[in-house]
């Protein structure tokens, strides 16, 4: 079993864990998405989710990234410069689902990977459901 | 040559509208896409306009099945933004509805695929049997469907005679393991359909994240009651079967025997289910600003919500639900390749899927 604490000098990190809300957070600082994806599958630990913020005041868009290991709920926060971020879909096969419906809900572009046809909605234009913008 | 065959968006075969495209070789599938959005309402955006109070009552209407799930996991996540705790007996009283709503859930889908094995008489068996589960779950409730039961602090409903459930249960187990369990675990019409068909490998099961019974039938020991506790499983005595063989078969034998295992969780908690109060008697309740997420062991796997606040608000300011069908539902179309064509109904229900959890 891996402890908490080895991970973040595996993940060439000096950030330590803070535990809050039931998540075990771990600032990403210069790591990114595609490197921490890479630490997460050679520590085998299981892809939950992505869950997407927009920040208020058009301060951007904040990304979750969510891995189970052994139980324990660890959490990764992205935060957006623009409106893209790079997909770790070739890299962790679970993410396919959630990058699409984050696509489509948030307008965010998941760089480097094919869209299929729309998953949650009729239409064209992505960001309908819960950009602020596209809302409106 | 190749065709194409759609199944869906409203096929006999589906329980909820989504749409199968199965590219066929003869009668061989070479290839599927799936299709889904149809059940679509918003839920998530709805949520950001209504309060602490209404959004209790909005989520548990996000699946029809497991409705009492989603308040749990729910509460259990404002109950990390207001600092809350519930006391003893409400957390076992969450452990006696989560159960049961497990149980039904089973033995519903046990139906569903004894009808899909063309194994009528079976299928009223189990819908019979899920009639007294629903029983139990209205005498404690008052409800069938939408329970009510969670509040943040607690449960708004007592279990006032847990003996007299304790009874119901009992006499739920033995006609479970008089007829349910040994028809589905030795009989030739569900070997001959299950055995060997819609096979998830073990690879490809933790390649997909695939959770719950899906997971735990490709031979992945995975159970949030055990891994991560919440209410009261930490003080519960209990398995979590586990199937090598990834196929339809596998993924009902898991579910036949944690039938008994919800049995078992059951007897304890209505036998040690604690004195005390229900909820911590808050009526007014002061959110921090911040995100707290929350996980629980559905019948079909993980659930997980995360909910962000914002403090002074009445609203969330984002509530993100992970359900267990959305993670599974992609490992279809590694199950239906090379299946027969006849296959794919039983194969796609196997994972007992939830499209109204799916597409919120």
């Amino acid at each position: 079993m891996t402890t908490l604490e080895s991970i973040p000098e595996k993940l060439g990190s000096n950030q330590s864990w803070v535990e809050k809300g039931g998540v075990h957070w771990l600032e990403p600082g210069a790591m990114t998405v595609r490197e921490l994806a890479q630490a997460m599958n050679e520590l085998h630990a299981r892809f939950i989710t992505i869950t997407a913020y927009q920040l208020p005041k058009q301060e951007g868009l904040r990304l979750e990234y969510h891995w189970d290991l052994d139980g324990q709920l660890l959490g990764f926060p992205f935060q957006l410069a623009g409106n893209s971020i790079d997909s770790i879909y070739d890299l962790c096969e679970a993410v396919d689902w959630i990058e699409r419906e984050i696509h489509e809900g948030f307008a965010v572009d998941f760089l480097g990977r094919e869209y299929e046809p729309l998953l949650l909605r009729q239409g064209d234009q992505i960001g309908v459901n819960l950009r602020e913008e596209v809302k409106k | 040559m190749s065709y194409k065959i759609p199944m869906g968006p409203f096929h006999p075969a589906l329980e909820e509208p989504y749409k199968l495209d199965l590219i066929c070789e003869g009668e061989t599938v070479s290839d599927a896409k799936l299709h889904i959005g149809f059940n679509f309402r918003g839920i998530e955006h709805l949520a950001e306009t209504r309060n602490y109070i209404q959004v209790i009552a909005l989520m548990e209407r996000v699946c029809g099945i497991c409705s009492n799930i989603h308040t749990l996991t729910l509460c259990q996540a404002m109950e990390g933004l207001t600092n809350l705790t519930p006391p003893p007996r409400a957390r076992y009283i969450r452990v006696v509805v989560a159960e049961l709503e497990r149980l039904h859930s089973h033995v519903l889908w046990a139906g569903i695929a004894a009808k899909l094995m063309g194994f009528k008489t079976m299928f009223m068996t189990c819908f019979e049997l899920r009639e007294k589960v629903m029983d139990v779950l209205q005498a404690i409730s008052g409800n069938r469907v939408n329970y009510s039961m969670n509040r943040i602090g607690g449960v708004n409903r007592d279990i006032e005679d847990p003996l007299a459930v304790l009874k119901m249960v009992e006499a739920l187990e033995a006609e479970m393991a008089r007829t349910v369990i040994p028809i589905f675990t030795t009989s030739t019409t569900a070997r001959s359909r299950c055995a060997g068909i819609g096979v998830l490998t073990h690879e490809k099961a933790i390649s997909c994240g695939v959770v719950g019974p899906v997971a735990r039938s490709s031979g992945v020991p995975q159970d949030l009651r055990h891994d991560a506790p919440y209410a009261a499983y930490d003080e519960m005595e209990f398995n979590t079967p586990v199937e090598p063989d990834g196929d339809v078969r596998a993924r009902l034998m898991v579910r036949a025997l944690e039938i008994m295992e919800s049995c078992r969780i059951l007897r304890q908690a209505l036998t040690k289910m604690p004195p005390g109060e229900l909820h911590t008697g808050d009526a007014k309740f002061n959110f921090v600003t911040g995100t707290s997420t929350s996980r629980v062991e559905a019948p079909r796997g993980e659930v997980m919500y995360s909910v962000s606040w914002r403090e002074g608000s009445r609203n969330p300011a984002r509530v993100h639900v992970r359900t267990p069908t959305f993670v599974n539902m992609p490992a279809i179309r590694w199950m239906v390749l090379g299946a027969r064509l006849a296959d794919t109904p039983l194969i796609q229900a196997s994972i007992d899927p939830c499209y109204s959890c799916t597409d919120r």
